[in-house]
């Protein structure tokens, strides 16, 4: 906090001194970011490891700000609403573009200008590694013949990877029993015990248990097999049109003048390029993915029309 | 070298690992001593710190280890000594360990809470070290129906908190419980009792409303006793705590330890709710339950055994499943992934090296703890004697910063100060306030699990019966309620005999 109530103070300091912020070239202050998730999480990680690079290629300090609460809500509220003069960015999730359609805030992409991507990771269908299914058709077809009876955990009630679920169940026409927990590693748990039949969780979060042979991975929502999965395949390969996944990328108030932007985007792809923060991203097993500023925002578009249909669609 | 327990002892005793350690169980008893900044609070504010200060996978968890020991530990001074608990988990021991100070045995209060929590720390760090594979295998046995079972369990306790009056108790548990459905619905999402404040969305917060409830309430009170100038400054005697009184219990100390160590082995069941299973113990084992709340040892060194205890509990399912206890081995978790290390079944495989050292910072940091514990509680029982004047304003503000803190948010602050009026007018009228924490506490943990259990295309009723645990676990609710009105009504003739 003490960090945020600097940056304001160096911000009004500025204001008194007769606005003179006009003709000093951008950034001239610290930057601060503001992440909608807890500290030692994996939007938390690839923001400090963004932070820790920026600071060098801009020349001025980057700061992490956890604000959390409301499932995301919070940071990316006080996010939209800092002032727009770029020192104030928000690393936006995915949940940004369901807060309208699930009635938790009236809050969407269109409150940022988007700056550029950085992560996307896929969802990755995980069942018990002695589980009778082999193929991700195995289990769709349990599913048909018994409506309601494949129990498939997630991280949450609207979350990402509910709507995951969800949009295999509609693809394939089959139901399932959805189980929301309270974050991805919980319901991770209940597979491993036995408690559930399936989780649709990012690859990293099941890595380990498939390495030791207790769980399996039968699909993955991404357009390409993944590298480190290279012998899973994806779902589309197994006849279901889904691919879904959730990412990460950085954004500034709407009305933060686009030069800003500019400037701040040319440097970002400096940052994602950098060999320091490929690596923090693969050691954290967080999926890397650039997106520029223009394509970023269209992407935030479509992803914010399809949770809608799909939140729509399951009421 | 083969890594070995000893490799890990050599690591964790490297000059500079050990010394991040000591500073790190320091620091951490201030912050857990300080309202309204907890363990999870320390750990992720010293996070960044470790990173940008370039330490290694080793000195950084030692720092961090040091902070949750220290903090969880750290948060029962205040409670004994100003009926404030500076963490969430600390709420069960100043039930009896604020009379024990008012009477002015003080320094004998803080003695046998850093024994207490020392013997469950250290126990439940053998458990770790000897048996984590066996106790994650167990923890995986619990699905919906036992975590509901569990809370379940836990909420029966009310009956036996609630020092006398178990109906006055059962109204403020449920009050507790009506509170706790503020929120998202943990099965549709959608927001509850929310009034459109986004504030309100995550629930009342929990930190905010518990400094309320015991720091303002008591802040006010002290303030109408002082105005009707009837107040007595505690005396100050015993003030070197005698270990050779708390040995006695030791069955007491090692039973709570290993049901603490279990409890925080549960992902979603932590310190918090081990300390008031470690006090339920302890009264329900005791041949004078109903001296509980008088200030006696057991009301303290249970409690406090049983939420040390949960702290090796915790790093269990972390360690062996790469998975969270709590909300601190979360914050851990990532610290550890940050410096390209990944917690679970392979970390045992790969990366001996770095558990042992683990390990070894965990039995370091408790020795450390009882070390700072005995040398500071001479000075730091002398708060007590601080003139009544001085000491309000100073809790007032540490309050109002602390309610503040977790969420940076002024509306957590007005939470804390209504809060703080509700708790002064059930002191008032003679409503505990410990079931409001533990409604609070278990009432998420019941309804979620009893939905998510109620989903399922197999569910019925029978699961109450035919699924081992949850039956067990019901039934020791059941016996708990029973116990509780029992020992109410001796209590209640007590005093009225005395009467």
């Amino acid at each position: 906090m003490n960090r945020k109530n600097a940056v304001w103070a160096i911000g009004f300091a500025l204001l008194l001194a007769g606005c003179t912020a006009d003709n000093t070239p951008f950034p001239s202050k610290p930057i601060t970011v503001i992440v909608p998730w807890a500290a030692g999480g994996g939007t938390d990680g690839i923001a400090r490891a963004l932070a820790k690079e920026a600071s060098d290629v801009f020349g001025v300090m980057w700061t992490v700000n956890n604000k959390t609460g409301g499932m995301g809500v919070s940071g990316h509220d006080f996010g939209a609403r800092a002032r727009a003069d770029g020192y104030t960015l928000t690393l936006i999730t995915y949940e940004l573009c369901t807060y309208k359609a699930l009635g938790r805030a009236n809050l969407g992409p269109d409150d940022f200008k988007a700056i550029v991507q950085i992560n996307e990771d896929p969802g990755a269908i995980t069942v018990q590694a002695d589980s009778p299914w082999n193929t991700l058709q195995d289990m769709i077809n349990h599913a048909k013949e018994n409506p309601k009876a494949v129990k498939v955990g997630n991280s949450g009630p609207g979350s990402v990877w509910h709507i995951g679920a969800a949009m295999l169940e509609k693809e394939a026409g089959v139901e399932f029993t959805h189980v929301p927990h309270d974050g991805a590693a919980p319901a991770v748990v209940q597979l491993l015990g036995g408690h559930i039949d399936a989780v649709a969780v990012s690859p990293a979060e099941v890595r380990q248990h498939v390495e030791v042979g207790r769980l399996k991975i039968l699909g993955i929502m991404s357009k390409e097999r993944m590298a480190d999965f290279a012998e899973v395949p994806t779902v589309v390969e197994q006849g279901v049109n889904v691919v879904h996944g959730t990412w990460r990328g950085l954004a500034a108030p709407k009305h933060t003048p686009d030069e800003i932007v500019a400037t701040l985007e040319e440097g970002c792809k400096k940052v994602y390029d950098s060999p320091a923060f490929q690596e923090a991203a693969k050691q954290a097993y967080l999926g890397l993915q650039y997106r520029n500023a223009s394509d970023f925002q269209e992407f935030l578009k479509q992803q914010e029309i399809a949770a809608t249909e799909m939140v729509s669609d399951n009421g | 070298m083969e890594p070995s327990i000893f490799q890990g002892f050599q690591v964790a005793l490297e000059f500079g690992n050990f010394l991040v350690l000591f500073i790190g169980v320091t620091l951490g008893i201030l912050i857990g001593a300080l309202p309204g900044l907890t363990a999870t609070m320390g750990v992720a504010l010293l996070l960044p710190f470790t990173i940008g200060a370039q330490m290694s996978a080793a000195a950084s968890m030692s720092m961090l280890i040091g902070i949750y020991i220290g903090a969880i530990f750290g948060g029962s001074i205040p409670a004994v000594l100003i009926r404030t608990p500076g963490t969430p988990a600390s709420a069960a021991t100043l039930m009896d360990g604020f009379p024990m100070c008012q009477a002015g045995n003080a320094g004998e209060a803080l003695g046998l809470v850093t024994f207490g929590s020392f013997c469950g720390g250290m126990i439940s760090c053998a458990i770790m070290i000897f048996l984590s594979p066996v106790i994650s295998h167990f923890a995986e046995r619990f699905s919906y129906a036992e975590y509901f079972a569990l809370a379940v369990f836990g909420l029966s306790m009310i009956a036996s908190i609630s020092g006398g009056n178990v109906l006055k108790g059962m109204i403020s548990g449920i009050f507790g419980l009506l509170l706790a459905t503020v929120g998202f619905d943990p099965v549709s999402g959608v927001p509850r009792y929310t009034f459109g404040m986004p504030g309100l969305l995550d629930g009342v917060s929990f930190i905010p409303a518990l400094i309320g409830l015991f720091a303002f309430s008591q802040v006010f009170m002290d303030i109408s006793i002082l105005t009707q100038g009837k107040f007595e400054q505690p005396a100050l005697k015993n003030m070197i705590p005698r270990i050779g009184g708390m040995l006695k219990h030791w069955f007491l100390i090692v039973r709570t330890a290993l049901m603490g160590t279990f409890v925080g082995s549960l992902p979603g069941a932590g310190c918090d709710i081990a300390a008031f299973i470690g006090l339920n113990e302890a009264k329900r084992s005791s041949r004078h339950p109903e001296k509980f709340g008088t200030g006696i040892p057991e009301g303290i060194l249970g409690p406090e055994a049983c939420k040390s205890g949960a702290t090796g509990g915790a790093m269990i399912p972390m360690l062996t499943l790469g998975i969270p206890g709590d909300a601190v081995t979360a914050i851990m978790l990532g610290a550890l992934t940050i410096q390209g290390l990944q917690p679970g079944p392979l970390l045992f495989k790969d990366h001996l090296d770095v558990v042992y050292p683990f390990f070894a910072s965990m039995i370091l940091a408790n020795i450390v703890m009882i070390f700072v514990g005995f040398v500071s509680a001479k000075y730091i029982a002398k708060i007590v004697s601080i003139d009544k004047k001085i000491l309000l304003p100073v809790i007032c503000v540490l309050s109002v910063i602390g309610a503040y803190a977790m969420r940076q948010s002024l509306f957590d602050v007005a939470v804390a100060i209504v809060m703080g009026v509700v708790g002064f007018a059930m002191r008032k009228w003679d409503y505990p306030a410990a079931p409001i924490v533990l409604a609070l506490i278990l009432g998420p943990m019941a309804e979620s699990n009893l939905r998510r259990a109620l989903l399922l295309p197999d569910a019925s009723v029978m699961m109450f019966f035919t699924r081992p645990i949850t039956a067990v676990l019901l039934l020791f609710a059941i016996g708990t309620v029973i116990f509780g009105l029992r020992s109410s009504m001796k209590s209640g003739t007590a005093v009225s005999d005395a009467r």
